[in-house]
């Protein structure tokens, strides 16, 4: 922010940003010009996929969960598995935006208001899983602690309750610190539109003028959400984690487990903006705002969230063979040669050995590496959730139990369906707002005359 | 609204005007027609018996197998509910199997006859009763004196009815069992000159053997052998040694602690061995000589120093057990088995003792008298075929050429309650009464006459086939005259005051309120019969004098003949639920998985695992079966208990009638077996059959994840020699010097230790403060033999749905009580002391080598400190102060926390709306009122049946007493005919299951979860080989 202006010229070369103040709104709004036919396409495929999704969603209300590839004792699958991966590739946005905000990381500027608004959309879509797994959906308002006749509340011991505020703070949160970010943008966007469009973003920019004193309110107050929000990176995958850590099944049973799920889920976010931001920059002709600079810092970032994984997994293996519980031992034997070797594998070699790639700086810089290793991290991301809850699931403590599961056409459909429904809500968002952070890459952009006009446009 | 059943929708004004009949202080009338009862009617007057809310009991009497145990009927606002054993009743002792629980959903079959119906053309149309009476009789006068009948029914007042009419139409009545235990008979016939099948007393037997007699899978009288069974093999102290020679290991064999796969047809061979042996060559005329063990050990491949061994022990144990005659060994040699086998008992000294002449059960004419009238209808001499309660045309090889025989006679009539496939052959049918709907009465055996009564109004418009006979009769005249009596009842009624003893009116009252008439039990009956030869207990070693009668031709036995040149011999065997194939249209039969296989809803056939390696078969692999009658084909099951040259099926699959559960489903192994030609009992195990492989695969719908413990100590088991040391299992497990898993360290003990004081002092508080019971469990696995009686009584009591055959597949099953069948392999410590000699089995193990089978039930163990409880977000699983895992299903969003958080894996999800199919109308009607039938998206699990506990609560602050320990169980408990279940109060010091509890057998599964369950297992007993 202004704070910070004096620090800029150092990285203003690795930037490259050349252009004047007007150039950098020019071609930030040019984003939210009429799109092309491709991007109708993508549009339509997403809300295809998330009607697909629908559909199904409806079929298991009329039918129940049946259609779906449970096979008790596995009895989470593919919707926890998914909703677990959604929460992951929430944790990017707020680590960027909030958290290398406040430790005065430039680089985050050109990928912040992406990646925050893949947060949200990442939780709103996480939001809807405990809903579409229960079996009576109808009734899940029964978890919340609203205030009703009979005085129930919710057994606050379960962590599923815990994990019930911790993802509803956390959209909250992330919402707002959104929204907020946006104030000064929706008011460029408005100087520059007409019309109907005009009035919009007039409304949305809650009467934003740029003078003097809203600048200095709102850069305390960004500091303030950003130091609201960067406990909620940490706090709300080791609830999540919780959920697992706090059961007594073996491979779920550890105390690893909070710190795990956080680096996995900073993990697996990061390559979630990678794989959206690769193609996002060409489409919307932003390449000089989002830069190799950027590639490599999230790599760099990527790489080390990876070796903890890698540590995290190792360790697990480790403390199953000490303990000398040989139901862990049992598990994670199987995890890896057992049925679903193949899903365990996929897990490691994703996640703890392609990120080690990245250790070479012609991996981090050349995109199409990186973009092929961000869908390494997404695939082996998913299936670090699927393993632990599947896996761990079907041979636990009792042998005659044991049984196998196949996900099934109705677990594919709302996973497809989830995908869609992210995709349309990011595809809408990046032709609506402004993709990039109008404001705070003008103020990368050395200026002649400084605070001059109060950083105006 | 107790006939709302669960598919009916049930708008707001239909239910509001439900709401105002019954609320009235009415119910519906006590029919339960589905057809006729279209209005409800209050009543203005109250039924007497008949109080909403209240259940009425009446005693009956099971017709589902020739056993004829006595039922108790517990009907609710006029429908029967449930079945249970009738505790006074001699042959089942209050204990019911499966098969006799199933006989409601016989009751409630969608695939009952609804109506008499007239054949037209290819299919049947519904006529009225007066019509079908009258074309009956029209038809038995027009054959008159070329009438046959076949009846399925045992003997009775209805049997002697149907005798006399059939003599009066001018034919006989042929009785005919499918599995008819002929072959014993004849045996008896020849050794004894006794025509009768004997009893046998299980429980006095200090020493049992097996030749194939599948006495635990509904043998001669299921309920009383298998208590029988219990009583002796389970440890009380001390414990009957079973062994078992056969080539298939059924539930049986499983029970056995010593198994021997001899050769197909081999059993004789080893019997006479035995006999032999302890006879000296001189027993049975001297025709044992050639019967040494050396000679035979070859023929039967196994070694002959075990021959030897157990002939020994069996000799030295006062009194032993032989017994033999499965249908599943059947072969052609199957009398000359029984023949052998009454030798080896005559020489061991066991006639009189643990077999009892006179008192075994009634038998049919066997397949000799099918044989002859199928011979009178080839022969075109039959006008009239009446078949009552039997099924031939399924339950008959194709090969027999029933079909084609029943073809030539004129006209057919059926009295199947089901459109069965013999029913379908038929001209005209006259659905009967359900037992549960009619009178009658049973005779299973000497001393027992069981009574049966209406105890609700029928479901369909049936009618009892005596009413139907006597109006037939009335209707006919002439010959027919003499039946009098204007219905059924009062020809009942006046025969069982011909026998009354004292005033006739109360004699019968009595009667009808315990059910029958008994003579005492098989103990009571234990005179041999004049003409047998006298028991020797004195002197076993001595040759008894087990006599062909003088001058007899002397006992011979050798491999029997196989037809065919097929590389296996094919021995089909009755499954233990579907038996012969009568059970096939009961979901409960379909979905309790055999206990054997763990198998259901579909038929298989098994090979040896040591085949199966060979031929390259895996699991669910569909191979064909060819003879030269037929082929079929079926998934593969590769079974460790069977002799490597046998492929085993199971009867009762691959019916083409029977209703919607039994048509089309899986494959009949009959179809395979050759014609019993002139033999005078069906020779199932007389074929050979080759394999082909198709290539295509099948998914098992098995209730079985992973048949081994892995060290997880789950089914436990000690020495006989620790049991009778009183040591514990960890005892015995150190003494063994292995099994650590099951010890914690100390650390983790004082950590557990602690935290169990704590949580003591927690219950203190609140809801827990005052005294409560703690209910309780005691499974005793040395008694529990896998019968999974247990599961049905639970799918009955609780209103728990069949899934089906695709949910099975997907491990959908809702079995609150489940039994686990685990392999172990025998441990070391098991082992009995090496055999001196160089024989090739030096050390024989529990199992001769063979994976030793574990069955331990397992259910909800209502932990203390229940890891289901805390991890759902809305209180539906919680506990309740008396110690239950409560379950609340109105509460419950479906989160399945707790099911995963389950350590027993006991907690069951409603996957699809399973109430809303599987009671098809008329089956829910079978539904328990007091249960509550759970609708999709719902965790639900065994609750220790509740409503039960709550009932006898009630009950006793209704008396103002305090409730009685043994006052009420659980229905698993209730039903196990072994006995090995016991429930009640563990706080109170004097119950049952406080005591049990403290038995040194005594552990909890999974006891390092420290999630403390309410139910205690004991340890089963393994009984090594002698020395």
């Amino acid at each position: 922010m202004t704070t910070s202006a004096p620090e800029l010229p150092d990285f203003a070369p690795k930037l490259r940003l050349t252009q004047s103040h007007a150039d950098v709104t020019s071609d930030v709004v040019a984003t939210l010009q009429t799109p092309s036919r491709g991007y109708y396409m993508l549009l339509f495929g997403a809300v295809g996929m998330f009607l697909v999704g629908l559909i199904t969603f409806l079929i298991l209300v009329k039918d129940g969960l049946g259609h779906a590839g449970y096979n008790p004792p596995v009895m989470w699958s593919v919707y926890i598995t998914t909703f677990v991966f959604w929460v992951g590739i929430g944790h990017a946005g707020t680590l960027i935006s909030a958290i290398l905000f406040l430790f005065r990381s430039p680089w985050r500027t050109a990928v912040y208001r992406a990646t925050e608004a893949m947060t949200v959309f990442a939780v709103m879509t996480a939001g809807l899983f405990p809903i579409i797994h229960i079996g009576r959906q109808w009734i899940f308002y029964w978890l919340l602690p609203y205030p009703n006749a009979r005085y129930l509340w919710p057994n606050f011991k379960s962590p599923l309750i815990w994990d019930v505020f911790a993802i509803s703070t956390y959209l909250t949160v992330s919402t707002l610190f959104l929204i907020f970010g946006l104030i000064p943008d929706v008011a460029a966007v408005r100087d520059r539109v007409k019309g109907w469009r005009k009035f919009i973003y007039g409304q949305l920019s809650l009467g934003w003028q740029g003078t003097d004193t809203q600048w200095r309110h709102y850069s305390r107050a960004y500091l303030y959400m950003a130091a609201l929000a960067t406990p909620l990176v940490l706090s709300v995958h080791s609830v999540v984690s919780w959920d697992f850590a706090s059961s007594i099944v073996p491979g779920w049973h550890g105390t690893i487990f909070a710190p795990y799920f956080v680096a996995g889920a900073i993990y697996s976010g990061i390559g979630m903006v990678l794989t959206l931001l690769i193609p996002l920059r060409k489409a919307l002709r932003i390449e000089h705002m989002i830069t190799d600079y950027h590639f490599d810092n999230l790599s760099k970032l990527t790489l080390l969230t990876g070796t903890i994984l890698f540590y995290a997994y190792a360790m697990e293996y480790f403390v199953a063979w000490y303990s000398g519980n040989i139901f862990e031992q049992t598990t994670f034997f199987r995890r890896a040669f057992g049925p679903m070797w193949w899903a365990g594998w996929t897990m490691i070699i994703c996640n703890a050995f392609v990120s080690q790639l990245l250790w070479f700086r012609k991996v981090r810089t050349n995109l199409t590496s990186l973009f092929v290793i961000s869908i390494f991290i997404n695939i082996g991301m998913w299936f670090e959730r699927y393993v632990i809850i599947v896996s761990s699931l079907s041979n636990d403590y009792i042998p005659w139990a044991w049984d196998n599961m196949n996900p099934t056409w109705a677990d594919w459909c709302i996973l497809a369906g989830s995908f869609g429904w992210f995709g349309m809500y990011f595809l809408l968002f990046a032709r609506t707002f402004p993709i990039v952070a109008i404001q705070e890459i003008k103020e990368m952009i050395p200026m002649p005359r400084r605070r001059a006009g109060g950083g105006h446009h | 609204m107790s006939d709302e059943g669960p598919t009916q929708t049930l708008d707001r004004r239909k239910f509001l005007t439900v709401l105002g009949v019954t609320g009235g202080g009415a119910v519906a009338l006590s029919g339960c027609s589905t057809s006729r009862v279209e209005k409800l009617v209050p009543y203005l007057v109250q039924s007497e018996d008949q109080v909403p809310g209240v259940p009425t009991w009446y005693a009956s009497t099971c017709t589902e197998c020739a056993g004829g145990c006595g039922v108790h009927v517990k009907t609710r606002e006029g429908r029967a509910i449930k079945l249970e054993g009738n505790p006074e009743h001699p042959v089942n002792r209050g204990k019911l199997c499966s098969r006799g629980q199933a006989s409601l959903q016989g009751l409630y079959n969608p695939g009952r006859i609804k109506s008499p119906m007239l054949r037209s053309g290819d299919g049947f149309t519904a006529i009225s009763w007066d019509d079908a009476i009258a074309r009956l009789a029209t038809e038995v006068t027009k054959a008159a004196g070329r009438v046959g009948v076949l009846s399925g029914a045992g003997p009775g007042t209805f049997s002697d009815l149907l005798a006399d009419w059939t003599a009066a139409a001018g034919g006989t009545v042929v009785r005919w069992e499918p599995i008819g235990h002929e072959p014993i008979r004849a045996a008896s016939r020849a050794v004894f000159g006794i025509d009768e099948v004997p009893a046998h007393n299980f429980a006095d037997a200090r020493y049992i053997v097996s030749f194939g007699a599948d006495f635990l899978d509904g043998w001669l009288s299921p309920m009383e052998d298998q208590r029988g069974f219990a009583a002796s093999h389970g440890f009380d102290g001390d414990s009957a040694r079973f062994v078992a020679f056969a080539p298939r290991r059924d539930l049986t064999g499983l029970n056995a602690d010593e198994w021997h796969a001899v050769a197909p047809g081999s059993e004789a061979l080893v019997a006479l061995a035995m006999a032999n042996v302890i006879g000296g060559s001189g027993a049975a005329g001297g025709s044992l000589a050639a019967y040494t063990p050396e000679a035979v050990a070859a023929q039967a491949g196994i070694p002959a120093a075990s021959i030897e061994r157990v002939a020994r022990a069996f000799a030295a144990a006062q009194p032993s057990l032989a017994v033999a005659g499965g249908a599943g060994n059947q072969t052609r040699g199957a009398i000359e088995l029984a023949t052998a086998v009454h030798i080896l008992n005559s020489v061991a000294g066991n006639i009189g003792r643990t077999v009892l002449f006179g008192s075994g059960p009634a038998t049919g004419d066997g397949y000799e008298g099918l044989a002859r009238l199928m011979g009178a209808m080839d022969a075109n001499q039959l006008g009239l075929l009446l078949v009552h309660d039997a099924n031939p045309v399924y339950a008959l090889p194709k090969s027999a050429g029933f079909v084609e025989r029943l073809a030539k006679v004129p006209f057919k009539v059926c009295t199947s309650l089901y459109l069965d496939e013999t029913a379908a052959a038929c001209d005209l049918l006259l659905p009967n009464h359900h037992a549960l709907e009619r009178w009658d009465d049973a005779r299973p055996r000497p001393g027992v006459v069981g009574l049966m009564q209406p105890v609700m109004e029928p479901v369909f418009d049936t009618r009892n086939t005596g009413d139907v006979l006597l109006q037939a009769a009335r209707r006919a005249g002439g010959a027919f005259a003499r039946f009098t009596s204007p219905d059924y009842e009062t020809h009942l009624r006046d025969a069982w005051r011909a026998r009354a003893t004292g005033d006739a009116d109360t004699y019968w009252i009595e009667a009808l309120a315990r059910g029958g008439v008994y003579g005492g039990g098989q103990q009571e009956a234990t005179a041999a019969p004049a003409g047998a030869p006298a028991a020797a207990p004195q002197a076993p070693a001595a040759p008894a004098p087990a006599r062909p009668s003088a001058g007899s031709q002397p006992v011979t036995a050798a491999l029997p003949a196989f037809d065919g040149d097929g590389e296996f011999v094919l021995a089909p065997y009755p499954h233990p639920f579907l038996h012969d194939g009568r059970g096939a249209n009961r979901p409960w039969l379909l979905e309790n998985p055999d206990p054997v296989t763990k198998l259901t809803w579909h038929s298989w056939v098994e090979l040896s695992t040591a085949t199966a390696k060979r031929l390259d078969i895996r699991r669910g692999e569909i191979v064909r079966l060819i003879s030269p009658h037929g082929e079929l084909e079926a998934p593969a099951f590769p079974y460790p208990g069977l002799h490597d040259d046998v492929i085993a099926a199971p009867l009762g699959f691959g019916h083409t009638e029977f209703g919607q559960f039994a048509k089309d489903r899986g494959t009949n192994p009959l179809d395979l077996v050759g014609p019993p030609g002139n033999a005078t009992f069906i020779p199932y195990v007389s074929t050979r059959v080759r394999l082909e492989k198709t290539g295509r695969y099948k998914e098992l719908a098995t209730t079985e994840g992973n048949p081994r413990q892995l060290g997880r100590g789950i089914a436990e088991a000690m020495p006989l020699d620790a049991a009778r040391r009183g040591l514990t299992v960890r005892q015995a497990y150190i003494e063994a010097g292995h099994g650590k898993h099951e010890i914690n360290t100390e650390l983790e003990v004082e950590a557990i230790e602690g935290w169990r004081q704590e949580t003591i002092e927690a219950r203190k508080l609140g809801n827990y403060a005052t005294e409560h019971p703690a209910w309780g469990m005691a499974i005793d696995l040395s008694r529990c033999t896998g019968c999974s009686a247990c599961v049905t009584a639970c799918y009955a009591e609780n209103n728990i749905p069949t899934v089906g055959e695709d949910d099975v597949i997907r491990g959908r099953e809702m079995t609150w009580i489940r039994i686990e069948r685990y392999w172990e392999d025998p441990p070391p410590a098991a082992h009995g002391a090496p055999a001196a000699g160089g024989d090739a089995h030096a050390v024989e193990g529990v199992t001769h080598g063979h994976p030793e089978a574990r069955f331990i039930p397992m259910l909800c163990q209502h932990c203390e400190n229940a890891p289901c409880e805390p991890v759902c977000p809305v209180y539906a699983a919680y506990h309740t102060p008396d110690g239950l895992n409560g379950q609340v299903y109105n509460r419950c969003v479906g989160t399945r926390y707790c099911g995963n958080n389950c350590p027993y894996k006991v907690r069951y999800f409603n996957w699809y709306k399973y109430n809303e199919r599987a009671w098809p109308e008329p089956l829910h009607l079978q539904l328990n009122p007091d249960v509550t039938v759970r609708g999709r998206g719902v965790m639900e699990k065994c609750t220790f049946c509740v409503q039960r506990i709550r009932g006898a609560q009630h009950q006793a602050r209704l008396e103002n007493r305090p409730l009685r320990d043994g006052e009420f169980t659980t229905a698993c408990a209730q039903a196990c005919p072994s006995d090995a279940i016991v429930f009640g109060d563990m706080r109170d010091p004097n119950s049952r299951v406080a005591q049990i509890r403290s038995n040194p057998r005594g552990y909890h599964v999974l006891e390092d979860t420290n999630v403390r369950p309410a139910i205690t297992y004991l340890a089963k007993v393994l009984h090594p080989a002698e020395a």
